[in-house]
């Protein structure tokens, strides 16, 4: 089957789902500025966060490569960055390392001499940029200019019998058509580690993974003198993450993104991610996703601000928060089943509201590596 | 006497504001938050993307810093929104009730649907709001007053202006009874014998020394150097050159006065005059960290112009230099500035700042009230899980 969507056609090879003018924090301090400019100013979003100062080594540039990565966005037609001017995270910096594929300018609220100024400027600069994107039409495109993401959240067995064997050929189908997918690699799939690095070839990535499955590894920080042990995962876990992988469908898994990394190669990609639902999804949007999917039997009760979420859940006797959900698996055959699915993902990608969306639930995090000073 | 007109809550603190607020516990759930607040205007949504999936001395920290923003003095009335069956929102709630707080949660599962329970919050505060209302103020004696010690976005006049005149505010208030307290353990670094010096005993004095000690391995355990991170470009550009030297003008702040205590992140003091809290030097958290601690005021001196404040606590801007003023009024509370080009002395501004606390105190907005700067973060000790 040949698949297409209509989508907003970018200069970098990819594609918006959403035309949004994103207007950014390069620190907390400015946030309020961002948000004001952002309310007056419809077609723009609010990339907001808590981190951009007193930040060192890798904690700084994980928040400056997903800013980075968040501008690039495909669903994001131009990016307006605003700072406060002293902080540690530069708009000059930013400005910098962004690649100029689209309109990018930065602002900051002590070169404009104040809040006031700088909401006037910002208003300015993102009327403009609202009404270019308003004049851009969607055409239509193939799915190689597709990022999907797939987030696994809070899912039992039950619910993982009846979603893994579906979401995994969605995936195959997916890369068959020369999409990139980019499935999360959370700590309940961290365990099969072992089981999906067979499907990798590039022994660097290989050995990413088997590490990753031998014990739930995260930085610990408040007391340096004590060294944070990995704790082992446990039987039960072990299988649910064997159950998890089916979704990840039969295709090649080209590598581990870490840190905002972009994908280069069409296919398949893992992502370390945490448990955190928005952080996940923040890092999936400045990996350049331009659509996820959620995978949950509960619904989760906010989507990510610059991409379409579509809340996938199985059918079960009470359906917890039914008007988050966009697509029921109700036990056909997977075929069946995953054509449907594909198909209501390319209405989302050509512009049909994912329920998240009707809600206006959508946020943006950026996780800590390390303290702050 | 020095006095004040505050709301009194029935645990015997005393507020300088009557908020009525909701509160997230879960990341999750911050876009609910907002929404909810947007449904009754005069509500204060306070988010944060904290809470999920954490290690247990993230989750501690977090409830420790929720639930001290939801009893804080300043709050008439919290509304916590929770989900999942292992939520944290009950438990606090339980324990702000005995202690005579008012206060519910609404933890989103699966028996109701969103929009329920986005109407039973709405009620909730909307019957919470009317009630703060008809609250009527009442005098009480600067010595009931907590204040917050923070500066943000420095430059080489802080330490020659209004940090000193923050310390001489800080010695005045501590002799009338009151508690301040400084924080920010980075910027003590190259400082700390000069604090450590003037602590109440040796245990003080230890603990004092320790936490600093335990900030800079935080950072060389990760192969970083925390100078490396502050001063801040804008700080070099403001004329700071090293860590030390902020350091030295940070302190000042801390006036002359004994060190009576040292507390942790989000802790309240438990005794009266000056205290240091072991936050970051991230203004931000720090000042949050402050006012779940219990500050109902924070005075923030800056340099180069912040803007930031508090959901919560008024947070008032000193200025460092008459540049700044002329430059960036709309952030600006009291400048200090004119002790460089209008001939004031450091014990005038610093009794300019007492008087604007108690106006401040008595109801008078802020800068970062009136531009509704309202920046909450927690600061964190591991990554998520």
């Amino acid at each position: 089957m040949n698949y297409s969507f209509k989508g907003y056609k970018r200069d970098d090879g990819m594609a918006g789902t959403r035309n949004y003018v994103g207007i950014v924090s390069s620190v907390i301090c400015s946030s309020a500025v961002v948000r004001e400019i952002s309310d007056k100013v419809s077609g723009t979003i609010p990339i907001v966060h808590a981190n951009g100062c007193a930040q060192l080594g890798d904690d700084f540039k994980l928040t400056r490569d997903m800013l980075i990565g968040m501008s690039s966005n495909p669903n994001i037609h131009s990016a307006l960055l605003v700072g406060l001017g002293c902080e540690t995270n530069q708009v000059s910096g930013l400005l910098k390392r962004i690649p100029k594929t689209k309109p990018i300018k930065g602002i900051g609220i002590q070169q404009l001499y104040g809040g006031t100024n700088t909401i006037q400027k910002g208003i300015s600069i993102a009327e403009t940029w609202t009404k270019e994107a308003t004049e851009q039409k969607r055409i239509p495109l193939p799915l190689s200019r597709l990022m999907v993401g797939i987030l696994n959240v809070d899912a039992d067995q039950d619910s993982l019998i009846k979603t893994g064997p579906v979401i995994g050929e969605v995936v195959d189908r997916l890369v068959e058509n020369d999409a990139k997918v980019v499935m999360g690699l959370s700590k309940t799939l961290e365990p099969a580690g072992h089981l999906l690095s067979e499907r990798i070839v590039d022994t660097t990535e290989r050995e990413k993974i088997i590490n990753s499955s031998k014990g739930l590894q995260r930085l610990r920080w408040k007391d340096p003198a004590t060294v944070a042990k990995d704790t082992e995962f446990t039987e039960e876990e072990l299988k649910l993450a064997a159950l998890e992988s089916k979704m990840t469908g039969s295709v090649p898994i080209k590598g581990i993104l870490d840190y905002g990394e972009i994908p280069k190669e069409i296919g398949f990609h893992m992502m370390n991610i945490s448990s955190n639902v928005v952080e996940s999804l923040s890092k999936m949007a400045s990996s350049g996703c331009n659509v996820v999917l959620i995978v949950s039997n509960r619904g989760v009760l906010t989507g990510s601000i610059a991409l379409p979420c579509l809340t996938v859940a199985p059918q079960r006797d009470e359906n917890s928060f039914d008007e988050l959900i966009d697509y029921t698996i109700k036990g056909r055959n997977v075929d069946e089943e995953s054509d449907r699915m594909i198909e209501e993902l390319l209405e989302v990608c050509s512009g049909k509201q994912t329920q998240l969306e009707v809600l206006e639930l959508g946020e943006f995090s950026i996780p800590h590596l390390g303290t702050t000073y | 006497m020095k006095t004040f007109e505050g709301y009194r809550r029935t645990n015997g603190t005393i507020g300088v504001r009557n908020h009525t607020i909701v509160i997230n516990t879960v990341g999750e759930l911050a876009g609910l938050t907002k929404k909810l607040a947007n449904l009754v205007p005069g509500v204060i949504p306070v988010v944060h993307q904290a809470g999920q999936s954490q290690y247990y001395e993230d989750s501690d920290q977090t409830i420790k810093t929720l639930a001290g923003t939801a009893g804080h003095p300043n709050v008439c009335a919290a509304l916590f929104l929770g989900m999942g069956t292992e939520d944290p929102a009950e438990g606090i709630v339980e324990t702000l009730k005995k202690d005579g707080h008012h206060v519910h949660s609404i933890i989103f599962d699966k028996d109701k649907s969103i929009n329920e329970c986005l109407k039973e919050g709405k009620a909730w505060l909307e019957n919470e709001l009317e009630r703060s209302k008809q609250q009527k103020t009442e005098k009480a004696d600067v010595s009931e007053l907590i204040i917050g010690l923070e500066c943000g976005g420095s430059d080489a006049w802080s330490g020659i202006t209004a940090n000193p005149s923050i310390g001489v505010f800080s010695d005045s208030i501590v002799a009338d009874g009151g508690t301040s307290i400084l924080a920010e353990t980075t910027e003590a670094v190259g400082a700390e014998h000069i604090l450590a010096n003037r602590a109440v005993n040796q245990e003080v004095c230890n603990r004092f020394l320790e936490i600093v000690k335990r900030y800079e391995q935080r950072a060389r355990a990760v192969g970083e150097d925390i100078k490396a991170a502050n001063p801040s470009p804008g700080n070099k550009t403001g004329g700071l050159t090293t860590l030390e030297e902020k350091s030295l003008g940070c302190i000042k702040k801390g006036g002359n006065s004994t060190l009576m205590e040292v507390i942790d992140y989000a802790h309240s003091p438990t005794v009266n005059g000056f205290v240091f809290m072991d936050t970051p030097g991230y203004d931000v958290e720090s000042v949050v960290g402050l006012v779940a601690g219990g500050a109902q005021i924070v005075l923030f001196s800056t340099g180069k112009g912040s803007p930031t404040g508090s959901p919560i606590a008024p947070v008032i801007k000193i200025g460092t230099n008459p540049k700044l003023y002329e430059n960036m009024p709309e952030h600006i509370d009291v400048n200090a500035g004119k002790i460089i080009d209008q001939n004031y002395t450091i014990e005038q501004i610093g009794e300019e700042i007492y008087s604007k606390v108690l106006e401040v105190a008595n109801g008078e907005i802020t800068a970062s009230e009136k531009y509704n700067n309202q920046e909450f973060s927690i600061w964190r000790l591991a990554e998520t899980q």
